[in-house]
């Protein structure tokens, strides 16, 4: 059970703690006030547990896909909270403190929102083992070690971004939450197509034999930039989409924001 | 305002995306069933036409959660102790498609052979 | 990066996790794979062992009791020769050599098919899956549950050692904040770690270049009273002459310019020599020479010398309290009563009263000199001790004439004999009380009599 629950917690912790360290590092490059990093924490945990509690009742829903659909509807909101939040983290770096309000809500409930689907899953796998005459020690020792790796690497990526200077830990930002947001369209597609919402299609390729799904580079790829080993044609474009719509904003935003800021430099030269 | 005009270039591909789709008909999917028993697939092997979307019924008749996985038809899904679970699948080509519970990966395992 | 420590000991505890737990994972692994071929092993023994076994063809054989292991051995025939009772009468598996994992009993098993090309017999040996995990599962455990247990300790010490490793960044931290404003001493040098030393030179360079510049304003300001002196010394000289050449004209009365210009004079000699009393106590550099004598006594002598000013003025000067000895310097102390007695005078309007009261309290000899002048606002307290600082600022009375540097000199000589200086409200009812209370014997406290800090 040990190597398991190794899998399994390292997985999700994984994958919310790195959206967890990016945003808490742009929190700390901007001076933002850590309450709403707190807050995020302390709800999404509660969510993954009532999310967890309900979900038999979710599964049913929707013909049977209510789990798919809901899923795809929180990524989809991930997505768009970052839509939000890359743009207004640029916006705050070039012209100083604005839309903080804005930004500090939507980072908390992208942050909810990632620990609460994250979580649930622990949360269910774990609650299992109350039915389980199975010894709690191997359980609970593959979800501290899984845990322990998920979380060391979440700290030291965030301590990467803080060691960075300013401008380059911005650039590194938007990049790594573009391909995040992509891969959070890219998982909703996948659950709706499982849903039988999206047509299915034959993957346009395999790349398990470089890197499988199954394998630690392939967990963390997945957990970064949502890879997958045999995308279909519908999932690519949606991806590149997702990801192009991401980049495009955020230049232009940048565009915009240098602009602002020459417009105010010369008017303070005057 | 930036921000507005991007928004609306989102809107605007996912409607065309929307668009281009074939409709998709629920009915008239060849239906499969699989059951959980004690972590083991029952059956562990399901053959299934190739190049069909079908749709699998999993059953789970333990009384603990169990997730339904697999990398190479890439589903994912969780079922809770007692319930059933509905995942479409397909259309596969002919080959050889591993899954397993991965709650119990040790003895939970099966796999959907497209023929 | 708010805190070193915090940052140290979340870096080093997490490369420390992620290290340690991916070996152990790797480990785990490894294990697990060694266990397998084990345990394959194994079976492929059973097996070449079940099938060198005699067997009949009539009726199978069943074989109970065989703890985990299920078994069947099959005639060429595909005949059921042999079988543990926990296996079924049809065959476990596909008749190929090798093995794979199965489903039977309402278990997952490990079986190994084996043919038997002396016999033509095929035997098929399993073991529950489960049953492999399970024992491998409890090997790792107890060699993962150490690593486990030993990272909250390992996060405690390093807590400790990061502590004190940046103890010197404390001390430092301790060193500046002691500083007083005035003092510009090095940081001591000898034990700072590597890392802090180009931190501590470059403080004291910084601390030498201000203290040299702090050197410079105050010599200027020596020197330049200093060589005002002889050419005020001379104006008056001049001015003395001139007034009796004019006296010899016999003018009908002393013109009033030249008293304007004596009283100028004057005032520019008195400033002068203020200015040079502010440099010379200042405390860094004042040759202070201690000496017993009472308090009392010298301000008598004081006051003999002054009393022309105050009866000039109509004001009545009174000395009270008694004998109060201490270890002071003498030309530093007539200063300081010279100024106070100076202050109160001026201060002091016509026919008003000045008491000064000297007397011993504990191990401190207190001085307070009280007047009925206009006395100072309290908000003013912490300022009339700065320099060319004037009561009132710019409404500052024309007719008291002051330097504005008395009670600097004042203070300096104060801090020279670690005394302190107390602003009150007379006891005349209106008017400054101004009391001193210097330490019985400073050299007590000093014990070589040095002044410095």
């Amino acid at each position: 059970m040990l190597l398991t629950s190794v899998i399994i917690i390292l997985r999700e912790v994984l994958e919310a703690a790195l959206l967890l360290s990016i945003l808490l590092a742009m929190s700390h490059l901007l001076h933002l006030r850590l309450r709403w990093f707190y807050i995020a924490l302390a709800a999404g945990a509660a969510g993954s547990v009532a999310y967890g509690m309900q979900l038999a009742a979710i599964s049913d829903a929707f013909d049977g896909v209510g789990q798919e659909l809901l899923n795809a509807a929180l990524q989809i909101a991930i997505y768009l909270l970052l839509l939000v939040i890359a743009p207004l983290l640029v916006v705050n770096y070039y012209t100083g403190e604005r839309y903080r309000g804005i930004l500090s809500a939507a980072m908390t409930v992208a942050v909810a929102t990632a620990v609460l689907r994250e979580g649930s899953e622990v949360f269910i796998y774990l609650s299992a083992f109350r039915y389980s005459p199975q010894p709690w020690s191997g359980v609970l020792t593959g979800a501290l070690l899984g845990a322990g790796i998920g979380f060391s690497v979440g700290a030291l990526f965030y301590y990467l971004l803080v060691g960075m200077p300013r401008r380059r830990a911005l650039l590194v930002t938007c990049v790594l939450l573009t391909l995040a947001a992509g891969g959070m369209v890219l998982q909703a597609t996948q659950l709706l197509i499982q849903a039988d919402w999206l047509p299915a299609q034959v993957p346009l390729w395999n790349s398990s034999v470089l890197v499988a799904e199954g394998s630690l580079t392939g967990q963390m790829m997945y957990a970064l930039v949502g890879y997958e080993a045999t995308p279909t044609s519908f999932q690519v474009i949606i991806y590149s989409a997702s990801v192009a719509t991401m980049a495009l904003l955020l230049l232009l935003t940048r565009y915009h924001q240098k602009k602002i800021r020459t417009v105010r430099d010369v008017s303070q030269a005057r | 305002m930036t921000d507005y005009r991007c928004r609306g270039v989102v809107r605007l591909l996912a409607v065309a995306a929307l668009a281009l789709l074939p409709p998709v008909a629920q009915a008239g999917r060849p239906v499969f069933e699989i059951e959980i028993r004690g972590h083991l697939f029952h059956p562990s092997e399901l053959v299934v036409p190739a190049n069909t979307k079908v749709k699998l019924i999993v059953y789970n008749r333990d009384p603990t959660p169990e997730e339904f996985e697999s990398y190479e038809l890439n589903r994912e899904k969780i079922i809770m102790g007692g319930q059933r679970a509905i995942v479409f699948i397909g259309p596969l080509t002919q080959g050889e498609y591993p899954f397993f519970g991965e709650f119990n990966p040790k003895t939970a395992q099966g796999k959907i052979i497209a023929q | 990066m708010k805190s070193i420590r915090i940052y140290l000991v979340v870096a080093l505890l997490s490369t420390i996790t992620l290290v340690n737990f991916v070996s152990a994972l790797h480990g785990y692994r490894a294990s697990m794979a060694e266990a397998q071929q084990l345990f394959d092993r194994q079976l492929a023994d059973t097996a070449s062992l079940l099938s060198a076994m005699p067997a009949s063809a009539d009726r199978p054989k069943v074989v109970e009791r065989t703890g985990h292991l299920a078994f069947q051995v099959w005639s060429p025939g595909r005949r059921l020769l042999m079988r543990s009772a926990n296996a079924p009468p049809q065959p476990i598996n596909a008749l190929e050599e090798g093995y794979e994992n199965v489903n039977f009993s309402g278990q997952r098993w490990r079986v190994y098919s084996h043919f038997s090309s002396e016999r033509n017999y095929w035997t098929q040996v399993a073991e529950p899956v489960g049953l492999h995990f399970h024992l491998a599962d409890k090997v790792v455990l107890e060699s993962v549950i150490p690593i486990l247990l030993g990272l909250p300790v390992a996060g405690l010490l390093i807590w400790f050692v990061v502590g004190h490793g940046l103890k010197s960044l404390h001390l430092l931290a301790d060193a500046l904040r002691q500083k007083r404003a005035d003092d510009l001493s090095p940081l001591p040098l000898e034990d700072a770690p590597e890392e802090l030393l180009p931190v501590v030179q470059s403080t004291n360079a910084l601390l030498a270049r201000l203290e040299a510049s702090f050197e410079r304003e105050r010599r200027f300001s020596a020197d330049a009273a200093h060589e005002l002196r002889t050419p005020i010394s001379a104006i008056k000289v001049h001015t003395h002459n001139l007034e009796r050449e004019l006296s010899q004209y016999r003018l009908p009365q002393s013109p009033v310019s030249l008293a304007k210009l004596q009283r100028s004079i004057e005032r520019m000699a008195h400033l002068v020599e203020q200015i040079l009393n502010l440099y010379r106590t200042t405390p860094d550099h004042y040759p202070a020479k201690f000496e017993p004598l009472d308090l009392h006594e010298l301000a008598r002598e004081v006051i003999a010398e002054q009393y022309a000013d105050f009866a000039g003025r109509g004001q009545a000067i009174e000395l009270t309290g008694g004998a109060a000895p201490l270890k002071a310097d003498r030309f530093a102390l007539t200063i300081l009563l010279k100024n106070l007695l100076n202050n109160a005078n001026k201060y002091t309007p016509e026919n008003g009263r000045v008491e000064v009261n000297t007397r011993v309290d504990g191990d401190r000899v207190v001085l307070r000199v009280d007047d009925t002048g206009p006395g100072i606002a309290e908000e003013e307290y912490g300022r009339v001790f700065e320099r060319f600082y004037r009561v009132g600022g710019d409404r500052h009375p024309v007719a008291v004439s002051g330097s504005g540097l008395g009670l600097s000199i004042v203070q300096h000589i104060a801090r020279l004999h670690h005394a302190e200086i107390q602003l009150d409200k007379s006891k005349f009812g209106r008017g400054l009380s101004i009391q001193v209370r210097l330490p019985a014997s400073p050299g007590y406290l000093f014990p070589n009599g040095d002044s410095s800090d």
